[in-house]
């Protein structure tokens, strides 16, 4: 309710993004594409992991579509494309089409961070803390 | 902090602890999915947010002192915290200690709008020591068929040209569109129409949905006069004459002060303020509107009178007013003016300081006013002392959703008792105490479609008639155990008064 109609039409442009970029690797995830199965295979995770990261997206995704759960669907997808950045710091690099699959994550991660800016003071654990701040007649103390 | 030795739960310590800790396992967790097992890094991240949300608590937020002092921890206290009212409604709160009403209270209002059962066994749970007062019965106890029929004229003392009888003792006390959502004012004012009561409009403005269901209503002006207001808050005549031209607006009432906040005028908070509502009472959208703490007209005793004759003469109807007590003084005067100007409203609505309201100043809901029963007491005693009480009829309002309590009311000198609660309750309030920030769970006070969908008008409607014909069912079966044949009958003897209740001192003759 707080954030005025323009940036929450940009939430919702970010949600979008996220959605999409998550949802289309899903495919290749669930449908165990051989890309996929090289890259879990290096990280150690093949086929479990592989599933798992999988459903979390796709949870993300739902999460993202329902405004109710919007401020949960980003922080879910922010923890899974830092999982996923860190994997390309750590193990699987930069090079050559990794580039491309870490730069997909990042934009991820900037997307999710876009939209819990915007929607702070809904943001579970964060908004009423921040309220404190701003609005001096919070009934909390 | 002493070092007792002992184990205890010591939660500045262990918040202490938390704060080193979460780091830590964040880097100890990375290390592990480097060199063990990728699957290491879901703990990773997690305490890595979790981290960077404590260095936030800590060092970053200043509202709330205790996140700056323990951090992570410290939100345990407002997440319980936060479930407390749930928890004790459902579990903790035993069933007489909730307010303003306790669950048996409640219970009592569902069963009767869901036209089940009432006894109870094995005994009161009420507490029989210094407080309750009690009703007298007779020893010889008539049969219903002795009873005087239940009828109420208002307007008769003054021979006003449109008089208006009430069939059953019951009014529906003014909830304003605008405090109600549309379903509700439906659910309400169809239920009033089915069970043939009379439903108060509250100070909402032109009752467009109350008359679209054609119940018979008294139409409240409020301070701010909603509906019938000219541009410097006086009131406009032609408006009052216009909306007193439908046929189903049967008397007027003049809101001098409400029970929740007396000497405040009407809140609706800025939540509620929809485009149809800022059309019908003619004011701004986003803004909270605040009523006037008194009416335009009326700045003091003399003008107060001169200003309900005036009403009665644009409206032609029975005109009462509404009002909590305050200084008994002030009202002895004020009756005593109705004397010397020969004008008497037709009804004085007593509103107990115990009331509801819709939003209210804590200050003033808490604190201000007299509660219902005494301040119904001082009322009819004044009147009866100035000979002034056969001169109008007295309707009271507070809390009064049962019939234990409206038997004392009437033994008090009430003519009608009024609810609101009680109606919202039979409607199937669940006492969330959201009226103020359109969330009500049930649709009541809300103007959300989404909430509003759950209130099924025609099945509540239906609950609001129930209510009414088990109040009444029980007001006869209790007057017969008096041995009255009539409400107007029962007087203060009818009453046992403990020595602790506020009431005691009223008492003049011990019996
Ligand atoms: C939601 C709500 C809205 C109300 N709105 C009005 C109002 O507009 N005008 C008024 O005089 N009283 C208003 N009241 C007060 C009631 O009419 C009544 O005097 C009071 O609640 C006492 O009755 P009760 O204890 O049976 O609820 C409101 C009460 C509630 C709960």
């Amino acid at each position: 309710m707080k954030s005025r109609a323009p940036s929450l039409i940009l939430s919702w442009i970010a949600q979008i993004i996220a959605i999409v970029i998550m949802g289309q690797t899903l495919y290749f995830k669930f449908n165990g594409a051989p890309e996929s199965i090289v890259l879990f295979t290096e990280l150690g995770m093949e086929p479990e992991g592989r599933m798992l990261v999988g459903i979390l997206e796709l949870v993300t995704c739902i999460l993202l579509i329902i405004p109710a759960s919007v401020t949960f669907g980003a922080i879910l997808g922010s923890a899974l494309m830092v999982g996923a950045i860190i994997g390309h710091c750590t193990v699987l690099g930069w090079e050559g089409d990794r580039f491309y699959l870490g730069i997909l994550a990042v934009s991820v991660l900037i997307a999710c961070s876009v939209i819990l800016y915007i929607r702070r003071y809904t943001v579970p654990f964060l908004g009423s803390a921040l309220h404190g701040d701003e609005t001096p007649h919070e009934e909390r103390y | 902090m002493a070092v007792t030795g002992k184990l205890v739960v010591n939660l500045h310590n262990l918040a202490r602890f938390t704060n080193i800790a979460v780091p830590l396992l964040a880097g100890l967790f990375f290390v592990s999915g480097l060199r063990i097992s990728f699957y290491f890094h879901f703990l990773s991240v997690g305490f890595l947010f979790l981290t960077i949300l404590n260095a936030f608590y800590l060092y970053g937020q200043r509202g709330h002192s205790l996140l700056r002092n323990f951090g992570i921890l410290g939100q345990g206290r407002y997440i319980l915290e936060s479930v407390g009212p749930e928890l004790r409604q459902y579990l903790y709160s035993n069933d007489t200690e909730e307010r303003p009403f306790n669950r048996n209270e409640r219970a009592e209002v569902y069963r009767k709008a869901q036209n089940t059962n009432s006894a109870s066994s094995f005994g009161s749970q009420k507490n029989f020591d210094s407080t309750e007062v009690k009703v007298r019965h007779s020893m010889f106890p008539i049969h219903k068929s002795e009873l005087k029929h239940t009828h109420i004229t208002f307007g008769e003392e003054r021979g006003c040209a449109n008089p208006y009888t009430l069939e059953r003792p019951f009014i529906i006390s003014g909830m304003s569109y605008g405090a109600l959502g549309e379903s509700a004012v439906r659910v309400f004012a169809r239920g009033a129409k089915q069970a043939r009561i009379l439903m108060n409009t509250g100070e909402g403005g032109y009752p467009k949905y109350h008359l679209e269901e054609g119940c018979d209503l008294i139409f409240q002006i409020g301070t701010a006069k909603f509906g019938v207001r000219q541009s410097d808050g006086q009131l406009d005549d032609q408006k009052l004459r216009d909306l007193v031209a439908n046929e189903t607006v049967k008397m007027i009432e003049i809101k001098f002060s409400q029970g929740a906040k007396p000497g405040k005028g009407g809140l609706l908070p800025k939540e509620k303020i929809t485009e149809e509502i800022s059309e019908l009472r003619g004011v701004p959208i986003g803004e909270d509107v605040v009523s006037p703490t008194s009416h335009a007209e009326c700045t003091d005793i003399e003008s107060a009178v001169r200003f309900i004759a005036h009403v009665q003469e644009v409206s032609q109807l029975p005109v009462g007013i509404k009002m909590c007590v305050g200084l008994s003084t002030e009202f002895r005067e004020f009756v005593t003016e109705m004397k010397r100007q020969n004008v008497f409203p037709d009804w004085i609505t007593v509103d107990g300081a115990e009331g509801g309201s819709g939003a209210a100043p804590k200050a003033f809901m808490d604190r201000v006013g007299i509660p219902l029963f005494p301040g119904l007491k001082r009322v009819n005693n004044i009147l009866t002392e100035l000979e002034a009480r056969d001169r109008l009829k007295i309707v009271a309002s507070g809390k009064l959703v049962g019939p234990g309590r409206q038997m004392i009311a009437f033994c008090l000198g009430a003519d009608v008792i009024a609810s609101a609660r009680g109606f919202m309750l039979a409607a199937g309030c669940i006492q969330a105490m959201q009226c103020g920030n359109n969330t009500c769970p049930i649709g009541i006070t809300t103007h959300d479609p989404n909430l509003q969908r759950g209130l099924d008008i025609t099945l509540k409607a239906n609950r609001v008639e129930n209510y009414v014909n088990n109040l009444e069912h029980d007001l006869v079966e209790l007057l017969c155990a008096t041995g009255c044949r009539s409400i107007q009958e029962l007087s203060f003897d009818h009453l046992y008064v403990p020595k602790d209740s506020t009431l005691h001192t009223y008492i003049i003759n011990s019996k």
